[in-house]
């Protein structure tokens, strides 16, 4: 999929904070949002590279891709399910 | 053959390696064999793995040097705890340097307090249960002392606490994202990304090298200590181990990997040092002096708590500090200095015969049954887990 294509609903910075506020900030602002919604996630903990995906995939959304910024985090993309 | 093919196979070979080794993360079962089994090499070779040991060590220093204490500490290169978490940090960031993820990595200022706050309770409460996650719950469990199950429970409870906080506190404190700064920008002239390697090279050949010389002046065995510590960095770095996410995890997401891999290294660990304790190759009772119930159950609970407000336990701050997390600074510092403190207090108090006393799980249960029940314990606390992850019953949002 071409993520430079994806408008996002909604985005979540996340930047400078570590495992486990990512994620939890994630899990929280997804429910906020309606479902087949595209929330973006921007991020720099090396540790979300796998946790974001890994749990992004279940519960019935589903986990776009993710994409390494040149400024030195990574992008996320997650549609609610 | 030509020589020179030899040597492009050779390249060629090490060039994967290199990948599969620093590039791609470990799989986390993996890291809970190795775990378990560089924890009884520490075992064997001096005595039981422990992390806050060390962390009070450097933390009294503190207090001699402010004239609280009056004794004069160990000296922190002499200390074997103090040494294998030298090790594990310096294993950490050899990983880090490897993999060229080191970077200095600042913190939105509430983390930096969350840090602090979470080190002090974490050092509390190692004080009470005579140990931190490591010496506490995961040595103490493998020593087959009670203790362990104790701070388990807490540690649990604690967690769930812990997380009830972060979630009120996404409610009611707007986080400020911190503003950012460039990536990888050439340092001193210099592209930072791929002198990484290099200064990871330096650092595996600075070990090596103190562990000769801890060998040259009689000390092998912390030379050792620091050695196994290095290579538990490194594993607890390529898999991103983390044991409290074995405590958070099935409260947040539901999510029971974690569970699995300290279910199944516990009892590679347990087994391993009943082989070892009931032949008598180790005094059995080596490493049972956890205060059952009270000390450890309390003092897990208070660990509990923070280790989820400082996002690492006794272990992942140090590999967390490895990797270039400000906060996991912050967390060690308050660690070191309240598990100094509170331990002077409980000693002063003479609190340790109310918190409990040191139990030996064959002693109850005899060898034969020991064996079973531990083995029945954990493979039920990996199966509720694993129902919990889709059944969500203790997912708290």
């Amino acid at each position: 999929m071409d993520l430079t294509t994806i408008t996002p609903d909604q985005t979540l910075d996340t930047r400078g904070l570590a495992c486990p506020m990512p994620l939890l900030k994630t899990k929280k602002t997804l429910k906020g949002m309606q479902s087949s919604q595209v929330l973006e996630v921007l991020g720099d903990d090396p540790g979300s590279k796998n946790d974001i995906p890994d749990w992004a995939g279940k519960k019935g959304n589903e986990f776009l891709g993710m994409a390494d910024d040149d400024q030195g985090y990574t992008r996320y993309f997650i549609k609610k399910g | 053959m030509q020589s020179g093919s030899f040597i492009a196979s050779v390249k060629e070979e090490a060039r994967k390696n290199y990948i599969a080794v620093f590039e791609q993360d470990w799989p986390s079962w993996l890291s809970g064999i190795f775990i378990a089994l560089l924890a009884l090499m520490i075992f064997l070779w001096d005595s039981p793995w422990g992390i806050a040991g060390g962390y009070k060590n450097w933390g009294n220093w503190v207090l001699y040097a402010l004239d609280i204490n009056s004794d004069k500490p160990f000296a922190p290169w002499l200390h074997p705890m103090s040494m294998s978490n030298v090790g594990i940090f310096a294993g950490a960031f050899f990983s880090a340097m490897m993999s060229r993820q080191f970077k200095i990595r600042q913190a939105p200022n509430l983390e930096y307090a969350k840090g602090i706050i979470g080190g002090i309770l974490m050092g509390t409460g190692a004080a009470f249960a005579g140990g931190c996650n490591v010496g506490g719950f995961f040595t103490a469990t493998g020593m087959l002392s009670m203790g362990g199950i104790a701070m388990m429970v807490g540690l649990g409870g604690g967690a769930w606490i812990g997380l009830k906080y972060l979630l009120w506190e996404l409610e009611h404190l707007p986080a400020k994202p911190l503003s950012q700064k460039g990536g990888s920008k050439p340092f001193l002239g210099t592209n930072w990304d791929r002198v990484q390697p290099y200064i990871g090279t330096g650092v595996l050949v600075a070990v090596i090298a103190a562990f000769y010389t801890y060998a040259g002046v009689d000390k092998a065995q912390i030379g050792g200590l620091l050695f196994l510590g290095f290579l538990i960095g490194l594993v607890m770095h390529r898999s991103r181990f983390c044991f409290v996410r074995a405590f958070r995890c099935p409260f947040m997401t539901g999510e029971a990997e974690m569970v699995k891999v300290v279910t199944m290294s516990l009892m590679i660990y347990g087994m391993g040092s009943a082989i070892i304790k009931w032949a008598w190759i180790k005094d059995p009772m080596t490493g049972v002096y956890h205060p059952f119930f009270l000390g450890s159950l309390a003092g897990g609970f208070i660990f509990g708590v923070g280790m989820i407000l400082a996002g690492g336990c006794a272990s992942s701050t140090l590999w967390r500090i490895g990797e270039g997390h400000l906060k996991l600074v912050m967390t060690m510092i308050g660690f070191a200095l309240s598990n100094a403190l509170t331990s002077k207090a409980i000693a002063a108090l003479q609190l340790s015969e109310k918190l409990g006393s040191a139990i030996f799980m064959p002693d109850v249960f005899t060898w034969g049954m020991t064996i079973p029940l531990f083995i029945i314990f954990f493979v039920l606390w990996a199966f509720i887990a694993i129902w919990n992850e889709d059944a969500e019953t203790f997912v708290i949002f």
